[in-house]
């Protein structure tokens, strides 16, 4: 499998690298150059499109940011090539940071309406700062000059096929690390992302940033490329084409946003030339017939083919029933679009993948022979730490307009201890754990934390602090593997940045090895290490709660609160999860439970407390508890469990 | 009333269930036992069509009523009459506790009476969870998780239904609602409601059931009258827990 993969990826490059002199027609390469270019920006677009899940229609503005930096500083400064690529890269991602900073407060709509009005704001603004950018009349660029020679096209198509080849290998290397696990976690699930420590604002506007900065580099060599640019290359439907890319291609792969780029930069020419457009739409028909053919010897329903086969085929007799495409061009486009968008939903790539490999499970290299050696010291022993009353909550009151959900609750645990909290449903047990962990700021009342008041800070600042916790209704990371879900827990042990990552330094290799070994053994620690590289949807849901907890504990944390750990676990599972709660607190981790199984929280708490319309109405050990009045009619019922 | 035969399915390339087959009489509540990962919840799935089974027959009505459901859409296999009260709840958040439920009958719902005949059938469905009484003007969302549960088989319950599948209905739930939710299935049983439970009490569920299937790594390991699997002792051993 990797030796196909780096045989293919040496004859591309081959290929890509005599192109030029094989074809030797200038028209081609300059297509194909273009191709690279777009392909570029894609790479940069598809971290915020496909990993964290943000639509921007800015990028075309800063497509255009990056090409007028280059434009400007060769028509005012004659600066070289050398020069001005980095500046366009360091100055598009400035904007990209102004944009991304007050843009990812919000999200979804809001979000495409901000980065639109950016995208023309900027379009404007070229066109009106005649002074700076020679206003419509555009900018006439030669070809880079390296020590007095121009450029030939050959040269500079080389050129962008090594910058092509070099933003690969760092975005690639970027999306595989701490940081594009980052980018994946907060799409999948942004509330537990924060309370991993992975600021979710945060690491948007990073993405962002970063994507700009491809932005910013594409557009460079597309001004050297085009030699001439002009405000209206930069409008809103190179956007929505730049979109299109990443959904024709397929988000979350390199491959697609080549194959993208290729789709919408070949696409226009296609439709400007009958011939060749006869040809390919007879030879797409053929294609679907093939691929329709094969699909009914694998049992699928002839309904679900029968409407790809004949729209392929009526294009093809189409194409040769008109005499020239000219008046056509638009509706062939949209028709193209919306058979795209019904049938390659997961993109070009996705729907291979989807057909090779039958929806084959992704799978990680996790080298198990070696991961044997590694014990159970992956948890850190947090015995001897600090005070007797690890968390205090006094007159704490949360009130959702009108309801108090928490009254005047005040609450001590001690360190070290297994601290159980029950009540009926809807009496604020969930609130105080989303209070606890910043999700809420409470309205009134403080809670301290070894002695530190934390009651306003942001969940990912608390998280780091020391408290990890679980989910009520699980909220793992469905798209990533049961390892990456660990790893993203472990984010806070990275100490490596954007440039280590992208040049692979010796702390990066290191910082990661170290995570995936002690990802392992935490995953070992919870029983879950032979599912290591299952994507974490698709586990059984007692086993998706004992991910939470083994995530959770990736946060080195001194408290952990379980929420309901085992609701919907059957009587042996719950047995093992009892082990595990065991064996968390001997390794000294305060924990916090909240569970409605009295048989649970009979057997492992030391102290519990009961709420009741936010209120705490008992407190003492699980055996008085129990046979508290107020507690049986509140909640345990005639049959106490 | 609902038959399954041989029935197949799974994610993808992960095969959960490998070829399974359950009866459920008209009238009676059957309840499915095992561990996590047997395959509870994806026959539950492929039964209301939310995933496609790979091979296999399921069917639903009796003689020549009898209707082929496997491969249909799930809301063609509503509309048929089979209600799902799905794992983890999924209520309407931003909708109103009635929305809710109106929207449970949404299949008996007309352009020319919007809301319908349901008014009854809401009646029916607070009565049997007078806390959704109390709650009824509030968003969904807002409930708390034990609130939203019974919110989710009430709705279940507004369409009608000839079958409902209960999923875990008292996942999350205090012990004293707990005892609400059983007294309730108790009720809809006496209504003559047919139901498929999947219940982590697994003795409890065996209480209120006729018939139970032991489900096992996606096969089904043994099946029986409820009372003789509750004396079962492998079933005991492996299922039931010392405590219960």
């Amino acid at each position: 499998m990797k030796n196909t993969k780096l045989l293919v990826s040496t004859i591309a490059l081959l290929a890509l690298a005599l192109f030029p002199v094989l074809s030797g027609n200038s028209y081609y390469i300059h297509l194909v150059e273009t191709i690279m270019i777009y392909a570029i920006l894609l790479f940069g677009l598809d971290i915020v499109v496909g990993y964290t899940g943000q639509v921007s229609l800015g990028h075309a503005g800063l497509f255009g940011v990056g090409a007028y930096t280059a434009g400007v500083l060769f028509m005012q400064l004659s600066a070289p090539f050398y020069v001005s690529v980095p500046l366009a890269i360091l100055l598009t991602a400035g904007f990209g940071a102004i944009l991304a900073l007050p843009a990812l407060r919000v999200s979804g709509p809001y979000l495409a309406m901000v980065t639109l009005a950016f995208g023309t704001i900027v379009q404007i603004l070229i066109n009106e700062m005649a002074f700076l950018t020679n206003g419509p009349m555009g900018i006439k660029i030669t070809k880079p000059v390296f020590a007095g020679h121009e450029l030939s096209e050959n040269g500079y198509f080389w050129l962008v096929a090594m910058l092509l080849v070099l933003s690969l290998v760092v975005v690639h290397r970027v999306l595989k690390s701490h940081l594009g696990r980052a980018f994946e976690a907060l799409r999948d699930s942004p509330i537990a992302s924060d309370c991993m420590g992975v600021s979710v604002y945060r690491y948007k506007v990073y993405a962002f940033v970063i994507s700009a900065g491809f932005a910013g580099l594409a557009g460079c060599l597309y001004s050297y490329s085009e030699q001439y640019i002009s405000p209206n290359t930069y409008n809103i439907e190179l956007t929505i084409l730049f979109l299109l890319a990443i959904i024709m291609g397929g988000r979350k792969t390199r491959t697609g946003a080549i194959i993208g780029s290729t789709i919408i930069v070949m696409l226009p020419k296609l439709l400007d030339d009958i011939s060749m457009f006869r040809l390919v739409a007879t030879a797409l028909a053929v294609v679907v017939i093939g691929g329709a053919i094969f699909a009914l010897m694998r049992k699928n329903e002839p309904l679900k083919v029968i409407i790809p086969v004949a729209a392929t085929v009526l294009l093809a007799v189409f194409s040769y029933w008109i005499d020239a495409l000219t008046d056509w061009r638009l509706t062939i486009f949209g028709l193209m679009i919306l058979l795209v968008v019904y049938y390659l939903q997961d993109g070009v790539v996705g729907f291979l993948r989807k057909f090779i490999m039958q929806g084959r499970v992704r799978t990680v290299t996790v080298d198990t022979e070696k991961n044997a050696e590694i014990a159970g010291g992956a948890i850190l022993d947090v015995r001897e730490h600090g005070a007797e009353t690890i968390l205090s909550f006094r007159n704490v009151v949360m009130q959702f307009s009108g309801l108090k959900a928490l009254n005047n609750v005040n609450l001590s645990v001690r360190r070290g201890t297994i601290h159980g909290l029950i009540g009926p449903n809807g009496s604020g047990k969930s609130t105080m754990m989303n209070v606890l962990t910043g999700i809420y700021a409470p309205t009134s009342g403080e809670i301290e934390y070894r002695g530190e008041p934390i009651a306003g800070r942001t969940s990912s600042a608390i998280a780091l602090l020391g408290i990890a916790r679980t989910f009520q209704n699980v909220q793992l990371f469905g798209e990533m593997t049961v390892l990456e879900n660990v790893l993203v827990g472990l984010h806070h042990t990275f100490k490596s940045n954007f440039a280590d990552v992208g040049l692979m330094t010796s702390r990066y290799k290191r910082e990661e090895r170290a995570a995936r070994e002690r990802a392992f053994s935490m995953l070992r620690f919870v029983g879950l290490d032979e599912a290591a590289g299952d994507e974490a949807r698709n586990l059984p849901y007692g086993k998706q709660r004992l991910l939470e907890i083994a995530r959770a504990l990736a946060l080195d944390p001194q408290v952990l609160l379980l929420d309901e750990p085992a609701a919907g676990l059957t009587a042996p599972d719950i047995a093992e999860l009892v082990a595990i709660i065991r064996k968390v607190r001997d390794h000294g981790i305060t924990v916090v439970l909240i569970e409605h199984h009295m048989d649970v929280v009979m057997s492992v708490c030391d102290t519990v407390s009961v709420l009741d319309f936010g209120q705490k109405i008992a407190e003492g050990k699980p055996s008085d508890v129990q046979a508290d009045e107020k507690v049986i009619e509140a909640y345990l019922g005639g049959v106490a469990a | 009333m609902l038959s399954i035969r041989n029935l197949h399915a799974g994610y993808g390339k992960v095969k959960v269930l490998h070829g399974i087959s359950i009866d459920v009489p008209k009238a009676s509540v059957v309840t499915l036992i095992g561990s996590n990962g047997a395959g509870k919840t994806t026959t539950m799935r492929a039964i209301s069509g939310m995933i496609r089974p790979s091979e296999g027959e399921i069917t639903m009505g009796q003689g020549s009523d009898a209707k082929r459901i496997d491969g249909l859409d799930s809301h063609r296999i509503a509309r048929l009459g089979l209600a799902h009260s799905p794992e983890g709840r999924r209520v309407f958040a931003t909708m109103t506790v009635t929305d809710n439920l109106i929207l449970g009958a949404f299949a008996r719902l007309t352009w020319a009476r919007p809301r319908g005949d349901v008014k009854a059938d809401l009646e029916r469905a607070i009565e049997l969870f007078p806390r959704l009484k109390e709650r009824r003007h509030q968003l969904a969302g807002t409930l708390s998780g034990g609130e939203q549960q019974m919110l989710a088989m009430a709705r279940a319950i507004m369409l009608n239904p000839d079958v409902v599948l209960l999923d875990e209905p008292s996942m999350g739930l205090a012990p004293i609602l707990v005892e609400e939710v059983f007294r309730i299935i108790e009720q809809l049983k006496g209504q003559g409601v047919t139901m498929l439970l999947v219940e982590q009490f697994a003795a409890a569920a065996l209480n209120v059931a006729d018939y139970g299937y032991v489900l096992e790594n996606g096969r089904i390991a043994t099946h029986g009258k409820a009372a003789q699997l509750r004396d079962d002792p492998s079933v005991r051993a492996a299922y039931l827990g010392a405590s219960h």
